[in-house]
């Protein structure tokens, strides 16, 4: 048994940090149906901009977040401008998906020249520290990323509920033309919701690469899991994505200390599968109707 | 007689494959004449491979420089043909052969990784061409059977951890591992190598108290290592690449889990990046395996390293073994140059199959099918440095044992 709950902190701590990863996807696909599959790179865009900032000025990953996290909110609003706003007609949901894939592997391939492609890992002092509390073993770096996420998500949900900012995302959510015809600008929520979405995961990917050595292809398997976490959780849902994340992360830790890590992702797809095969909308979603 | 459609394609036919037999019979053939030795080499410089790719062709280009200083090979300067094949294996069986058909190079030289030699290795083969090649050691290369593979490097890549084995039978009874787990990647360049380990442990009493394989995509060394630690293991012996070697290790410290014995395969044994990824207080007492150091006393090593550091800058601590794998290739040609005055490529084939080799990399020798009959060398992290530790003959400093705790020297 004390495997097994050591498993499920571990599963929970990570679970927080995919969770952050994957509310700006899912926030992102609920204001504009855009499936933005650069997420993973952003994140990993983002570990490699805190370990820049780490390893020549010295600045402290959890720290690094506060300039990391802006920056790419300015880089999510040029790219929603550049690259997916100008996509129109019936074709733009399927056209954002190949133009934030080409998005990803530019960021692939920018990484690749500039830090080639060995793995790189965010180190400071404390990166070993372990707490022992009620005789289990919570590693410091992880519970500082889990606190971070968790902090960081209820601003995020904060922001939703209770700013006319937010306000205007959940009525173009609801009903983008209602919203128009009401006098929200949809252009300028969109533009901002897809900065803020960038921003969720350049603030996990600062945290990120504290826990995991990381190079740029790693981003391939990271949208994998933020894709199917979005789906577990429903489309669009923002406590989904955090309820979905955690179920991964505890499934897949418990999965491979009691039995072969080699099932560890699969028994996550098995819980997703048969979520879908109840609920096709997600834990959270909604399920859209005809018209 | 009427001349059927079916006809004459079968005269067609049979006409290509005359022709491609008589190019195939002559390209192998040096070209005589007085201009410079062409060699065509395939190298990832794009692409996944592409930072191992640039450091072979660094030696590569080291070597021909280094060769030309001194008057070419039997007198000829040597020319490197280099092509791009983006990591492709596809590519590189393309560039062979318009290396060999096109450009007519004299000699070909290796590409980067298994997955790319095997292929290309047919090629050459085809065309009577000697393959020397420095990084195509996993067993899809010698699978073939071909006689024109030599790969230069002391042991094939299934083999490179036995030496870890013969160390520990080595020492005393009292210091050797009982118990053993080996948490190894899904990768035929990691997995196998550690069930080699195991097996031969296995025979020496060595009890496997765990084993498992974890797929690539595992990014959370944590259940791994914790279910390691919870049969308390004399050993890690985790058959690894560099991401889940940093992965493991950094679990192992996370979870305050020291055991007596931590042997990867790769990652430790990459001077320049592993202290940076696992704090450099965690790397003392880890081993892992390595085909070539700079302070190697093999034959002409002080030379390239002095040669090297002088071409590229940095120290002899960040050259990348993949230089010296290379830069040994052509040392074994301008050997056989020297021995027979010839380099012909079927002399070359037949003379590198007798009798042994001097080589940065170390004597080399071969079996019929291009596996070298060496061993590796044992590498430990000591005192904040890796040294080879066994086999004795070969070692710089004594083996650390059993591993310290963490953050310990």
């Amino acid at each position: 048994m004390h495997q097994v709950i050591q498993a499920v902190i571990l599963g929970l701590l990570i679970g927080g940090v995919y969770a952050l990863m994957a509310s700006g996807l899912t926030l992102v696909f609920g204001i504009m149906r855009v499936i933005n599959v650069a997420q993973g790179a952003l994140v990993i865009l983002a570990a490699y901009l805190s370990y820049a900032l780490f390893s020549h000025a010295h600045v402290d990953p959890f720290l690094s977040v506060l300039i990391v996290t802006p920056a790419m909110f300015v880089l999510g609003v040029l790219v929603q401008i550049v690259f997916v706003r100008s996509l129109r007609g019936d074709d733009a949901e399927e056209l954002s998906l190949l133009v934030t894939w080409a998005l990803a592997l530019g960021i692939e391939g920018v990484l690749s020249v500039i830090f080639k492609t060995t793995y790189r890992a965010t180190s400071p002092s404390y990166a070993d520290k372990t707490l022992t509390v009620f005789g289990y073993q919570v590693q410091f770096v992880r519970l500082m990323a889990f606190v971070g996420s968790a902090a960081l998500l209820l601003v995020l949900s904060l922001l939703l509920t209770r700013t006319k900012f937010g306000r205007a995302v959940r009525a173009t959510v609801q009903n983008p033309t209602a919203a128009t015809l009401l006098g929200v600008d949809a252009n300028r929520v969109q533009t901002l919701s897809f900065g803020l979405g960038v921003s969720m995961a350049a603030a996990a990917g600062a945290v990120y690469g504290v826990i995991y050595p990381f190079n740029p292809g790693s981003h391939y398997d990271l949208i994998s899991r933020l894709l199917s976490i979005v789906v577990l959780g429903g489309l669009g849902s923002l406590g989904g994505a955090v309820v979905a994340a955690l179920v991964m992360g505890v499934t897949e830790a418990v999965v491979a200390v009691e039995w072969q890590p080699t099932w560890a992702s699969f028994s996550y797809f098995i819980v997703l599968i048969v979520v879908l095969l109840i609920r096709p909308q997600g834990i959270f979603g909604v399920r859209e109707r005809a018209l | 007689m009427s001349r059927t459609p079916a006809r004459l394609a079968a005269v067609a036919a049979a006409g290509t494959l005359v022709a491609v037999a008589a190019t195939a019979a002559t390209a192998g053939a040096t070209r005589a004449g007085a201009g410079p030795i062409k060699i065509g080499i395939s190298l990832s410089l794009s692409g996944d491979f592409s930072d191992s790719g640039k450091a072979a062709q660094r030696g590569y280009k080291l070597w021909a420089k280094v060769a030309n200083s001194h008057g070419g090979v039997l007198g000829r300067k040597v020319q490197l043909v280099i092509q791009d094949d983006t990591s492709s294996p596809t590519q590189a069986q393309t560039n062979y052969q318009n290396f060999i058909t096109k450009d007519k190079v004299d000699l070909v030289f290796g590409p980067f990784s298994t997955l790319l030699t095997a292929p290309s290795a047919a090629v050459a083969n085809r065309y009577g061409y000697a393959f020397i090649e420095p990084a195509g050691g996993g067993p899809a290369v010698f699978q073939e059977k071909l006689h024109n593979v030599f790969f230069t490097q002391p042991a094939p890549v299934l083999q490179s951890a036995d030496v870890f084995v013969k160390f520990l039978s080595s020492l005393p009874k009292s210091q050797r591992p009982k118990t053993a787990a080996y948490p190894s990647l899904d990768d035929p360049f990691s997995s196998p190598i550690a069930d080699q380990v195991r097996a031969l442990l296995q025979k020496k009493g060595v009890k496997t108290v765990y084993k498992t394989i974890y797929p690539s995509e595992t990014t959370d060394m944590g259940p791994v290592i914790q279910k390691a630690a919870s049969k308390h293991p004399d050993a890690i012996i985790g058959g690894t690449q560099n991401g889940d070697a940093y992965a493991q290790v950094k679990a192992m410290v996370q979870q305050k889990f020291s055991p007596k014995f931590v042997f990867l395969t790769n990652g430790p044994n990459d001077p320049a990046e592993f202290p940076s990824k696992v704090g450099a207080k965690n790397v003392n007492g880890i081993f892992s395996t390595g085909d070539w150091f700079p302070q190697e006393k093999s034959f002409g090593n002080a030379a390239f390293v002095k040669a090297y550091v002088k071409a590229y800058g940095g120290s002899s601590a960040t050259i990348d073994p993949s230089s010296a794998e290379a830069f040994a290739a052509g040392q074994l040609v301008q050997e056989v140059a020297a021995k027979t005055k010839s380099i012909d490529n079927k002399t070359v084939i037949s003379t590198l199959h007798k009798g042994t080799w001097k080589t940065v990399e170390g004597n080399l020798r071969w079996n019929s099918i291009g596996e070298p009959q060496g061993s590796d060398l044992l590498m430990e992290w000591i005192g904040g440095k890796l040294y080879p530790v066994y086999p004795k003959a070969l070692a710089l400093h004594k083996p650390l044992v059993p591993k310290p705790g963490w953050g310990s020297k």
